[in-house]
């Protein structure tokens, strides 16, 4: 079994921070506190595919989707999504939910962000008949998924798998991190997006440096940006994706703090930093990192796993400096929005997506009127 | 599917049945703890049967009392996947695995593979390992220029100590 920060791997990081840090790509800035991994970008390979396509998801559904309605959803996305975030809020949110007002080109004043532990996400899974497409769903309903418990040698899941979110018209796009983990079996996050209602800066993407080895699986940091009409003013964010090690949950957890309060202080302009992942551990068990002034967690008192047992998952930052939260969450049901069985949903993961709902303007911060400078302009 | 066909499937299937048997099993939580050895031993399987078999074991929680005996045999496989995994099961077991520390004290002393060599010192601590032999590979550990090993074996101290 390899040891897990082999000589190689750190030849490999010196040689390619080297490269982005001396000026070619401008990845690595010096005052962020991440390594920089290799970042596959997408280019919008799906883009080309016409809207009418969407239908695979009923063509190929096999079972997976035996009733879901044959709805195109190439036209609605966003109509779509909403109706299902309505769903899903109805259901479990603790908010009233409000009609959507025009903002941008995009038709919808808030970022639905998801998390969504899509267990084993590799080959295999995606090979299986109807599975890309209804993956390709659920992420449509969303601007931006973390996703944990990408597991697969090659490099071409991710991909293959926007490829289908895109396949009805939408653009989406992706950034994945690095394979990680202490034994020879390794996972990655990746966070895909909405290309038309939120952007990344290339220059800050990342994963936690963690020289304690406090992780298993280091968290995987990248800032977004709302895309709005005034780029000034849109909600900007740090998003930390997490997914813990189960037989160390209490020890993650604590060192989730740390990383938080790091992320606070990585940029001078960015205050705003969303920690979301599979804890493994519900809003009772969140140690340290519940305990910091003002951590407030969208996800509580429901269960997030697929099997409705236990409360996994969740979507966290400090109140006071991310005011754009707009109160609505919830956890995304599967057999409830797709029609599965219990089975079928299983199929998809162990894990329910779970959300929260954002306004795309920043929040003037609570001392002071002026809104904070952006290094988008 | 019931659990000895399952079994069935894993051990003795096609590389697709194993494969479907390892998923179907990571898809039960904590009821597929049944399943703990022959999920531990399918770690050295293919590639797609072991990564189902690793989704298994990470949430299955602790395995019953009758697979330790299997468990600790399974510490001295060839395949290092196999040995990660028997050895936090093991850990898992907590006390009731206790009489067998001295096959982890081995493997923290001797394993080459650092994972496997973290994961003893955790599993000596979840087991309250106390034996002499037990106590002073966990304090030789703690002194390791490994950082984590040395922080788990040092944690894995304090109950022996109390």
């Amino acid at each position: 079994m390899a040891r897990k920060k082999s000589k190689f791997s750190l030849l490999m990081w010196l040689i390619i921070s080297g490269i982005s840090g001396g000026g070619i790509t401008g990845y690595l800035k010096p005052n962020i506190p991440v390594i920089g991994p290799l970042i596959a970008k997408f280019t919008d390979k799906g883009q080309n595919l016409t809207a009418g396509s969407g239908n695979l998801l009923t063509e190929s559904a096999d079972g997976l989707l035996n009733n879901q309605s044959s709805g195109d959803y190439g036209g609605s996305v966003v109509a779509g999504r909403l109706a299902s975030a309505r769903q899903a809020s109805n259901r479990q949110q603790q908010g009233t939910v409000q009609p959507t007002t025009v903002a941008g080109n995009q038709g919808n004043a808030n970022l639905l962000i998801a998390s969504f532990n899509i267990q084993v996400l590799g080959q295999s899974k995606i090979s299986k008949p109807g599975m890309k497409e209804l993956l390709a769903h659920v992420i449509r309903q969303f601007d931006l998924v973390a996703i944990q418990e990408v597991r697969a040698k090659g490099d071409n899941v991710i991909p293959d798998l926007v490829t289908t979110v895109n396949s009805n018209g939408s653009r989406y796009n992706f950034v994945i991190g690095p394979r990680l983990g202490r034994s020879n079996s390794k996972e990655q996050y990746t966070y895909v997006f909405n290309t038309n209602t939120v952007e990344h800066d290339p220059s800050s993407v990342g994963t936690v440096n963690d020289p304690k080895d406090l992780l298993h699986r280091e968290p995987f940091v990248t800032r977004f940006r709302a895309r709005t009409q005034s780029p000034a003013q849109a909600f900007t964010f740090w998003m930390v994706n997490i997914h813990t090690d189960p037989d160390e949950v209490p020890e993650e957890v604590d060192a989730l703090a740390d990383v938080f309060q790091v992320m606070q202080k990585a940029r001078a302009d960015e205050d705003d930093v969303i920690l979301l992942g599979d804890l493994n551990a519900s809003e009772k068990q969140l140690g340290r990192l519940g305990k910091l002034p003002g951590m407030q967690w969208t996800v509580s008192g429901v269960t997030t796993n697929t099997r409705k047992t236990k409360a996994y998952d969740n979507i966290l930052f400090q109140g006071q400096a991310t005011r754009e939260y707009t109160g609505r969450w919830g956890v995304y049901d599967l057999e409830r929005n797709l029609g599965l069985s219990r089975e079928q949903a299983l199929q998809v993961s162990d894990h329910l997506p779970v959300w929260a709902e954002f306004r795309v303007w920043e929040a003037p911060p609570p001392t002071s009127p002026v809104g904070r400078p952006s290094l988008y302009n | 599917m019931n659990s000895a066909t399952v079994l069935q499937q894993l051990l003795q299937g096609s590389p697709s049945e194993r494969a479907a048997a390892a998923e179907y099993l990571a898809q039960q939580g904590t009821e597929a703890a049944y399943a703990a050895c022959e999920l531990t031993a399918a770690c050295g399987d293919t590639e797609t049967v072991s990564d189902w078999a690793v989704a298994a074991l990470e949430q299955l929680g602790a395995p019953p009392s009758s697979a330790i005996e299997s468990l600790v045999s399974m510490t001295q496989s060839a395949n290092p996947r196999t040995v990660y995994w028997a050895v936090t099961l093991l850990g898992r077991s907590g006390p009731d695995a206790a009489v067998h520390q001295q096959v982890l004290v081995t493997l923290l002393q001797h394993s080459e593979d650092l994972a496997v060599q973290e994961k003893a010192a955790w599993s000596l601590g979840r087991m309250r390992a106390n034996s002499l032999e037990a106590t002073q590979a966990l304090q030789q550990a703690a002194q390791s220029t490994e950082k984590r090993l040395s922080r788990v074996a040092t944690r894995s101290l304090q109950p022996t100590q109390t």
